[in-house]
């Protein structure tokens, strides 16, 4: 492989992992909406560091374990107190799971269009209204929203759990490799 | 901890409203429990997804979303940034000013492959896996495959003339495009001249030229924006064509007429496999050459097999076979599995012998090079360091280097030889790539000629005292060295190559730099 291709070798890895990546990012800053931009950097610095990788080696590991180091800087910036954050062991075995796992992303957000079809109108308005960008926190939300915190949490809980079990439905199985 | 329970903290974490205590019990939970990881992960997708579906919702409405999507422009800005960074990482060498290397490179889009390709313009001669340039690229001819950096990807037919605008966006004035758009690019856009095609998923694809236009939807589902009427969708199996005056027709789709990647994957693979059978069929009337002492071709068949052939037919006394010892079977230059042999592994190396007193000698090999990690590594060792024996081996800051032995070293410090050192041409970036290697070693003229390939890396005079006009070779390693006298020097006599070769030929004779750039044209893959 000549170096041009080997570029592209690396941008193909790195696109194709796009959701991997962005699904541990997310699962180390649950709920932070800064997460794009922790994965937009981690992109940067692969992309700056692709000489330290080896085409065919383990890409996935490396990119999570530079991302987990975007993450911290993050965390770092942030200097919130409050945040909750998991054990380095439990984000070692995220990365590792997330990177063994097949990359559904796409099916399950294609069975997720269906599957928000049937929910009631207005269920279903509430839900994605709560995913849009100004919503806010639950509590702005709610105020807007005219409703209880607790009476919204429980009532986008059950919505999630609807959606969950009708995305299970709708997966076909994966085809076994032959 | 019950599942249900379990899914609520979930749901609360994710909505930043977990208190400590419960978030130490789901912490717990998850490290101990692989069902509620996996949990974790599912509903972590899920609010993944609908702050995706969320985003693109009023798009329904606006067709424009993808301009008002703050990620894209985000990994638009991006692709730009890498762009210029890659520029300055590419060519640390070169101080071109990056503007001249923006100008070149559009950092959108990637060359994937082409089959038979020719480019216009400051295309020019574009390599598999290159940046697309910026500005209107013209394919006079032959197939692309183009992939946008949102993951997009099209296969473009020439003659073609098309501009990359965005990760999202393009111009095509003329030609053939069939577009292939995952989930994430939704809302990828096209701009012909008669209007705007804009994806909704998942596959379509656009022939345009200044008369009429056609569009195809393949699977899924478009948006056409035509200049002079209004929009309208089109679903998989609709086609449309336009003439300039904005007359329209509905159509079948035809997907046969429009090249798809599977196509161009095949098509660039038979490129691939002709290239080679051009190069086996050079190579069969080489073998034929009496000057060819040796040709062995690393690729043993079958994984019990320990030996390379001389495939060289005409040489009377012809070396044997190569026996392998260590090196691991692996994939040659072509592509191929098992055509090539990886002499990483410790004590790797081909031994052959060669019999009888020589001249002038030609030595070439197709290698690749993972790293060069001793201090001389090997391509070609004669055992021991006998008078009149060849050593052509890499030294570790990248210089070919290739001697023979002149006489019996009298002295401690006194010269035994001449050592003939190529500048260095190596650096990590070549690191992977296949390089056909080659020195020449003329009696007559009394020169040294390093080759990378196909051109002169260096060429010197050996003096008079140290030449010697008869080379013996006797028993030798293909990719290390066979030394019993220094073994206790590992660091000396540890010389195995870190890397794969699938090709070594042995002229009897000092080949013309006009051979030396033939054999790699042939050979290139």
């Amino acid at each position: 492989m000549n170096e041009s291709q080997q570029e592209s070798a690396f941008v193909a890895e790195l696109t194709g992992m796009q959701m991997p990546l962005r699904l541990y990012v997310q699962s180390l800053l649950p709920g932070d909406p800064a997460t794009h931009d922790v994965v937009q950097q981690a992109n940067a610095t692969l992309w700056k560091k692709r000489g330290d990788f080896t085409l065919g080696t383990n890409f996935k590991a490396w990119a999570f374990s530079v991302a987990r180091y975007e993450v911290l800087n993050y965390r770092k910036q942030q200097a919130r107190d409050s945040r909750l954050v998991f054990g380095e062991d439990l984000e070692q075995t995220f990365a590792e799971e997330i990177a063994a796992r097949d990359d559904d992303t796409e099916r399950r957000h294609e069975a997720l269009k269906g599957c928000l079809e049937k929910l009631r109108p207005q269920d279903r308005e509430l839900l994605l209204h709560r995913y849009t960008a100004s919503a806010g926190t639950l509590e702005d939300y709610a105020q807007r929203a005219g409703r209880s915190v607790g009476g919204l949490k429980v009532t986008l809980h059950r919505l999630r759990n609807a959606l969950l079990g009708c995305i299970e439905k709708q997966l076909p199985p994966l085809e076994a490799e032959s | 901890m019950n599942p249900a329970e379990r899914n609520e903290l979930i749901d609360d974490l994710i909505e930043e409203r977990i208190s400590e205590a419960d978030f130490l019990r789901l912490e717990a939970e998850l490290s101990v429990d692989p069902a509620a990881r996996a949990a974790y992960y599912e509903r972590v997708q899920l609010s993944m997804a609908l702050t995706e579906h969320a985003r693109q919702m009023p798009a329904k409405k606006a067709p424009m979303r993808w301009k008002t999507t703050p990620s894209w422009l985000a990994m638009a800005a991006l692709w730009v940034a890498l762009a210029g960074i890659a520029a300055l990482l590419l060519r640390p060498g070169r101080t071109d000013s990056v503007a001249e290397v923006e100008s070149t490179a559009n950092g959108y889009a990637a060359l994937v492959s082409q089959v038979d390709a020719v480019w216009a313009g400051q295309a020019g001669a574009m390599a598999d896996g290159a940046l697309l340039p910026a500005g209107i690229v013209k394919l006079e001819s032959g197939l692309a495959q183009v992939e946008l950096f949102s993951g997009v990807r099209l296969v473009v037919e020439g003659t073609a003339e098309f501009e990359v605008l965005s990760p999202m966006e393009m111009r095509l004035t003329q030609g053939r495009v069939r577009a292939h758009v995952p989930e994430t690019a939704h809302g990828f856009r096209i701009h012909t001249p008669e209007g705007d095609v804009v994806d909704l998923g998942t596959e379509f694809a656009v022939n345009a030229s200044a008369q009429s236009s056609e569009l195809h939807v393949l699977q899924g589902e478009v948006e056409w924006h035509p200049h002079a009427a209004k929009m309208q969708n089109m679903v998989g199996g609709e086609a449309l064509r336009w003439q300039a005056g904005g007359d329209h027709a509905a159509m079948t789709a035809d997907q046969s007429r429009f090249v798809g990647l599977a196509e161009i994957k095949e098509r660039h693979e038979t490129a691939q496999k002709n290239r080679r059978s051009e190069w086996l069929r050079f190579s069969e009337q080489m073998r034929r050459d009496p000057r060819l002492l040796a040709c062995y071709r690393m690729d043993v068949s079958d994984s019990g097999e320990r030996m390379v052939r001389n495939l060289a037919s005409t040489p009377a006394a012809k070396p044997g076979a190569g026996a392998i010892v260590a090196a691991r079977r692996a994939e040659d230059r072509w592509g191929m599995t098992d055509g090539a042999l990886d002499f990483s592994p410790a004590g790797s190396r081909v031994r052959v012998s060669v019999p009888g007193e020589h001249g002038s000698l030609t030595m070439l090999c197709w290698v690749k090079i993972n790293s060069l990690d001793r201090l001389y590594n090997s391509l070609f060792l004669t055992d021991g360091h006998e008078v009149g024996a060849p050593h052509w081996q890499i030294t570790q800051d990248g210089r070919l280097f290739f001697s023979v032995k002149k006489m019996e070293q009298s002295e401690k410090g006194r010269r035994d030889k001449h050592n003939a050192f190529s500048p260095p041409f190596w650096n990590t970036s070549l690191s992977g790539q296949w390089l056909m290697l080659a020195v020449v070693y003329d009696v007559k003229a009394g020169t040294v000629t390093h080759f990378l390939n196909g051109e002169i890396l260096s060429s010197e005079t050996v003096p008079d005292d140290f030449l010697v006009e008869d080379v013996r070779i006797g028993n030798a390693s293909i990719g290390n060295w066979s030394e019993p006298a220094y073994r206790k020097d590992a660091e000396f006599a540890v010389r195995n190559f870190n890397g794969s070769m699938d090709e070594f030929l042995l002229f009897d004779a000092a080949l013309p730099a006009t051979e030396i750039s033939a054999i790699y044209e042939h050979g290139r893959p």
